[in-house]
């Protein structure tokens, strides 16, 4: 019970991809200036994770060893293609916006990297929780990025308005920065260091 | 079995691609069908909202009842002005004609304000029941090309509404062309001035005048995008000159009396 624990609540703070690995930060960039788009990828991110891990673990035993990696991306390309198609047919605007970095979840390191660190060698339902918490650790700087990013970028959450824009007749002069990619780096940058600050241990 | 033999290797990766590739191709038919309809109701969404149904549209009509309803589609040859049936209508692309050599043509460098090089020879217009027309535009943005659909009254001359659905504009800056404060200003402004010279224009915000005797031609631009701004006008300088579309709204008008 503690080690599926540790699988899921692991890579949320104390072992987080993005934050501690570094990992995925191409589509941290990419898709933050909205927190629906930051959600719909982390929901996709999941999924992807999730499938891979628990598909790589219960064939794990009958993988030759020569060929491993290619079998990892080819289950890893597949979910992918599937969750970009059901975006196409049912959440088209939402699949315009996040354009091509849907696919590129295939290049995401974080997916790989667990398929052959954890998946490789844990059993199905410890691979699968281990997948949720790592596509859930990518989300919650993803979501972190995106409020900041829409609050102060669009004065909106989730395109409801918050503060009042100039452009709309309000009060509130938007930070364009926040609505370029740079300010992403910024943004993950001040994540690592609160969370390096809060956890000493993670220091290098 | 050694999982390492050549056998168990074919063996696994035969399986492995016969599973997947059922998987993959499942998704696609579901999504082909569901994406075709997606792509058909944005234009009919589009090209609502630029005719002005948009209060309709938010206070939740169904878009293809609205749009089967109200719009006609009509193709229009615009050299001459004329409507044609050439093609069929039905199943025109005019994104795709434009790289179809047969169905396009090269616009002169010193005609070509809209920066695109070929456009169409035959326009995708709607005629709505009011005697609008809702005209297709395009042009090349700050980023990437911008795709849009304008509205003009039955005098030829009245603008009814503007949108674009499909661009790459600065978010914040340029993107603000989506803003509907922004567009809300576009509705009765008119394209000719009264001597029937093209005078519709975007100029930079701030410069516009509201007591100037031209206001009525005149857009104010957006604050902090200029180059978008600029981008705009040129689209629409070209779309309403001679070689867009002001043969067409002459004839309207002239058929119209």
């Amino acid at each position: 019970m503690a080690k599926a624990k540790d699988a899921l609540l692991d890579p949320l703070f104390n072992n987080n991809p993005i934050a501690l690995q570094i990992l995925g930060i191409c589509s941290a960039l990419a898709v933050t200036n909205k927190m629906s788009t930051a959600l719909t990828m982390t929901v996709a991110v999941i999924f992807v994770t999730a499938c891979s891990n628990a598909a790589i673990s219960a064939i794990r035993n009958h993988i030759p060893n020569s060929i491993r990696i290619i079998v990892q991306m080819t289950i890893i390309a597949t979910l992918v293609i599937i969750i970009d198609q059901m975006l196409k047919a049912y959440l088209y605007e939402m699949s315009k916006a996040l354009s091509v970095y849907v696919g590129l979840i295939i290049t995401n390191c974080i997916v790989m990297g667990r398929a052959e660190a954890y998946a490789m060698k844990n059993p199905v339902g410890l691979s699968f929780l281990d997948g949720v918490g790592n596509g859930l650790g990518y989300g919650i700087v993803l979501l972190a990025v995106g409020f900041v990013r829409e609050l102060f970028g669009s004065g909106k959450l989730f395109g409801v308005t918050i503060l009042n824009t100039v452009n709309d007749g309000g009060w509130y002069v938007t930070n364009g920065l926040m609505l370029l990619a740079p300010s992403a780096f910024f943004l993950i940058g001040f994540i690592i260091w609160g969370l390096r600050t809060w956890k000493p241990e993670l220091q290098e | 079995m050694s999982n390492d033999s050549i056998f168990k290797t074919f063996l696994v990766a035969f399986l492995l691609c016969v599973v997947c590739s059922i998987l993959v191709c499942l998704a696609a038919i579901v999504r082909i069908d569901k994406e075709a309809y997606n792509k058909q109701l944005e234009i009919r969404k589009t090209v609502l909202f630029a005719g002005g149904f948009q209060q309709q549209i938010d206070d939740g009509g169904d878009i293809d009842e609205l749009f089967t309803s109200n719009m006609e589609l009509k193709l229009v040859d615009l050299s001459t002005g004329e409507y044609t049936t050439a093609v069929d209508a039905a199943t025109y692309d005019q994104k795709e004609a434009v790289d179809n050599p047969e169905l396009s043509e090269k616009i002169p460098a010193d005609l070509d304000l809209a920066a695109i090089g070929s456009r169409a020879k035959y326009a995708a217009v709607y005629l709505d029941k009011s005697g609008a027309v809702i005209l297709p535009i395009r042009g090349a943005g700050m980023w990437g090309p911008m795709y849009g659909y304008i509205s003009i009254a039955a005098d030829g001359t009245t603008i009814n509404g503007f949108t674009f659905y499909q661009h790459a504009e600065t978010p914040g800056l340029g993107a603000e062309v989506d803003n509907p404060n922004w567009k809300k200003q576009w509705p009765d402004k008119q394209v000719f001035n009264s001597s029937g010279k093209l005078a519709l224009k975007v100029v930079k915000k701030g410069k516009y005048n509201p007591s100037a005797a031209d206001a009525v031609n005149t857009i104010d631009g957006i604050a902090g995008s200029t180059v978008t701004g600029s981008k705009v006008h040129g689209i629409i300088r070209y779309w309403f000159g001679e070689h867009g579309f002001a043969p067409y709204l002459a004839k309207l008008k002239a058929e119209r009396g």
